[in-house]
């Protein structure tokens, strides 16, 4: 019996030591992780440059700018707030960059602000590197009750020392802050030893004496002035007026140290929407759209309307960062960056029925096919599991000129769990 | 209430210096002390991280009015219960004193270990609130009054009375304004936006949001008076729980008798 425990408990050892050897490290932020409906149907991000290539290698103290815009999806999902309060953000594994400037159509974003759906954003961050290690580094927006909406990420290493960063600022009253990250620490930790040692001496003062049995004994007895003697009530006394002395000439003298201060600053900015000559001119009609789960293939059976006063050719299809490119449109293919993530370009790109422009006032009906491994790498296939089976995507439409046109485009989704 | 002959005795033996007897209950009393002080520790920290939380984490949640008026409520809980025990079973006016004392070290070595070296945080951020003056002034004011009703109102109000003056020689450099981007903010604005917070995003912040509408705007001051009020009630109504839970004695086990054992004896 005994040797039956000691067996399992042995098996159950290897089995932990086995798990945790096996084990990777966590490096990025769980993206694909996060349910299909909140990548798909909320926030499609596009034209996304970073100032630096995919595992490119930066020092502490150089900056990293990512531009971009970020398009708020009209389907908007109901079980989430509508944003009108969000928070322009990198996601990064916490203050390993230091964020010294963020901007949404040029408007500073300190604050949080709102947005309208429908509605296409520029974007920029500057990032200062702080923290050395390979740091996975995305765009983000926080949207209030939906959490982090992370756009695609790059990787970057940080080398040298974390000791040696810096971020000074300038106050509005001329004092200059030499590390933002080691201000007041000094005054802090000196105000905390203070009271410490204020206490740690109350403290001795009753530990330094026989203190459970006797003095239970003794207050069992009523002897309370054994218990706290004429000399406690007057260290007591004086501690009294020592406490709110320091308190009142501490107050007076930090007044007088920094007589200009101003609370928290919790207002709202407001971002006003820019037109955008891209959107409007083209329009879809979702007529089905399936998931052939085998072939990893969302197949789009769908009409194009054409509005604009230019013949238009379909050139990539965006969907929760993935991007399916017309590998027959030039444009499209330039619009592709050297270093961006390999992992969200499909590689087979976007298969069209009917692939020639169409042309002003021509509407028609065409299949567009968007295969990759990348539906199941990047969890987007769970979106069967929703009660709400449905996606949506981004459209972009170019004409001979290279103007692009954007097009929204959204429907329910069938799966094919086999071959027919 | 007085000793019976054998604790008469047992007195007399253990306050005799040097005595075995004196030797024995102090060592006893350093136990005691040792395990006090961890078990202080962990039960106010956590207490404390899942209450006051963020308020006390991050230098842009410490605002003149939720901060200021929910942080001494939240302190004067534990504090309030472990007063009565240790003072009417021990006559030591040092829960406050102790409970400070506990909190301080549990938040330095979460702030240190946790937030700084493992989630990189910098101490300029995440450094936590003075709270020791106003709970030692509770301790002193049940010492000197012997007296729960003016304790109550005196060293009760004295948490939340004391709280945003101890702190106000540390936060005040952290309210000189500052213009980023063209953008009025303070220091601590600054930091709380520079140094990213990935899921802390800064309208989560629950702070003052604008002006409180009375007393020319003087928000910090308004909040402790209402604090004090506030914390009066709690400290009475948590010394009481403590009175109750300390004078509980034992409950018989009635389970016992369901499976066929004998009653337990009802010691209370």
């Amino acid at each position: 019996m005994k040797h039956n425990k000691m067996a399992r408990l042995y098996v159950k050892l290897v089995m932990m030591l086995v798990l945790f050897s096996v084990a990777g490290h966590a490096l990025a932020h769980g993206e694909r992780n996060q349910e299909p409906f909140l990548r798909m149907k909320t926030l499609h991000w596009y034209d996304i440059k970073w100032s630096v290539a995919n595992e490119a290698t930066v020092q502490v103290n150089d900056e990293v700018t990512m531009t971009g815009k970020v398009h708020f999806f009209t389907r908007w999902p109901d079980q989430i707030n509508k944003p009108t309060t969000v928070f322009l953000a990198n996601a990064t594994p916490g203050p390993v960059f230091v964020r010294v400037g963020t901007w949404l159509n040029d408007i500073p974003m300190i604050q949080s602000t709102g947005v309208e759906l429908g509605r296409v954003y520029d974007f920029k961050v500057i990032l200062k590197a702080r923290v050395p290690g390979r740091h996975h580094v995305h765009p983000m927006f926080n949207v209030e009750s939906a959490g982090g909406l992370v756009g695609p990420g790059i990787w970057i290493t940080i080398a040298g020392d974390w000791e040696d960063f810096v971020y000074s600022i300038e106050t509005r009253t001329g004092v200059q802050i030499e590390n933002l990250g080691s201000y007041g620490v000094e005054n802090v930790v000196k105000w905390h030893v203070f009271w410490v040692a204020v206490a740690v001496f109350w403290l001795v003062w009753w530990i330094r004496r026989p203190l459970l049995v006797n003095r239970f004994l003794l207050v069992k007895n009523n002897a309370w002035s054994e218990l706290i003697t004429k000399t406690d009530l007057m260290v007591g006394a004086l501690l009294i007026v020592f406490i709110i002395t320091v308190l009142i000439v501490a107050n007076k003298y930090t007044k007088e140290e920094y007589p200009r201060t101003v609370p928290l600053q919790g207002g709202k900015v407001e971002v006003n929407y820019v037109p955008n000559p891209e959107e409007g001119q083209v329009l879809i009609k979702n007529h089905t759209a399936e998931y052939y789960l085998p072939g990893r293939t969302v197949t789009i059976d769908l009409s194009v309307t054409n509005n604009s006063d230019k013949a238009v050719t379909l050139g990539e299809f965006t969907s929760a960062n993935l991007r399916f490119i017309n590998q027959d449109s030039e444009e499209a293919m330039s619009r592709v960056d050297v270093g961006y993530p390999d992992e969200l370009i499909a590689n087979k790109g976007l298969v069209i029925s009917k692939p020639s422009p169409i042309l002003p006032g021509e509407t028609r009906r065409m299949q567009v096919e968007a295969t990759d491994v990348a539906w199941e790498t990047e969890r987007l296939s769970s979106l069967l599991n929703d009660p709400d089976s449905s996606y949506g995507a981004l459209l972009f439409f170019y004409d001979d000129e290279g103007s692009r046109y954007t097009a929204e485009v959204y429907g329910q989704i069938l799966p094919t769990f086999f071959d027919k | 209430m007085s000793l019976t002959a054998e604790e008469a005795r047992l007195l007399k033996a253990i306050s005799v210096p040097n005595s075995d007897a004196a030797k024995i209950v102090r060592n006893l009393d350093w136990i005691v002390v040792v395990v006090l002080l961890f078990a202080v520790t962990a039960a106010f920290h956590i207490h404390f991280m899942l209450t006051a939380g963020d308020w006390d984490f991050w230098v842009d949640w410490k605002d003149r009015m939720y901060w200021v008026t929910l942080t001494p409520m939240i302190l004067i809980i534990i504090p309030a219960a472990l007063s009565y025990p240790l003072m009417a079973k021990f006559g030591l006016p040092i829960s406050g004193t102790l409970c400070g004392l506990c909190l301080m070290i549990g938040e330095w070595i979460s702030r240190i270990s946790g937030f700084h070296l493992w989630a990189y945080f910098p101490y300029s951020m995440i450094w936590p609130a003075i709270v020791i003056p106003g709970l030692m002034l509770m301790d002193l004011f049940y010492m000197m009054f012997r007296n729960v009703f003016l304790t109550t109102i005196f060293g009760g109000a004295s948490v939340a009375l004391a709280f945003a003056p101890a702190n106000w020689p540390i936060l005040a450099p952290y309210h000189i304004p500052v213009v980023h981007m063209n953008q009025l903010v303070n220091v601590a604005d600054m930091i709380g936006y520079s140094f990213t917070r990935t899921a802390t995003p800064e309208y989560l912040r629950f702070i003052e949001r604008g002006t409180l509408r009375t007393f020319g705007g003087e928000s910090t001051l308004i909040s402790t008076f209402f604090s004090a009020f506030v914390c009066m009630i709690l400290f009475y109504m948590w010394w009481r729980i403590g009175q109750f839970l300390s004078n509980l004695g034992t409950i018989p086990n009635q389970l016992k008798t369901m499976v066929g054992l004998e009653a337990d004896k009802d010691e209370a």
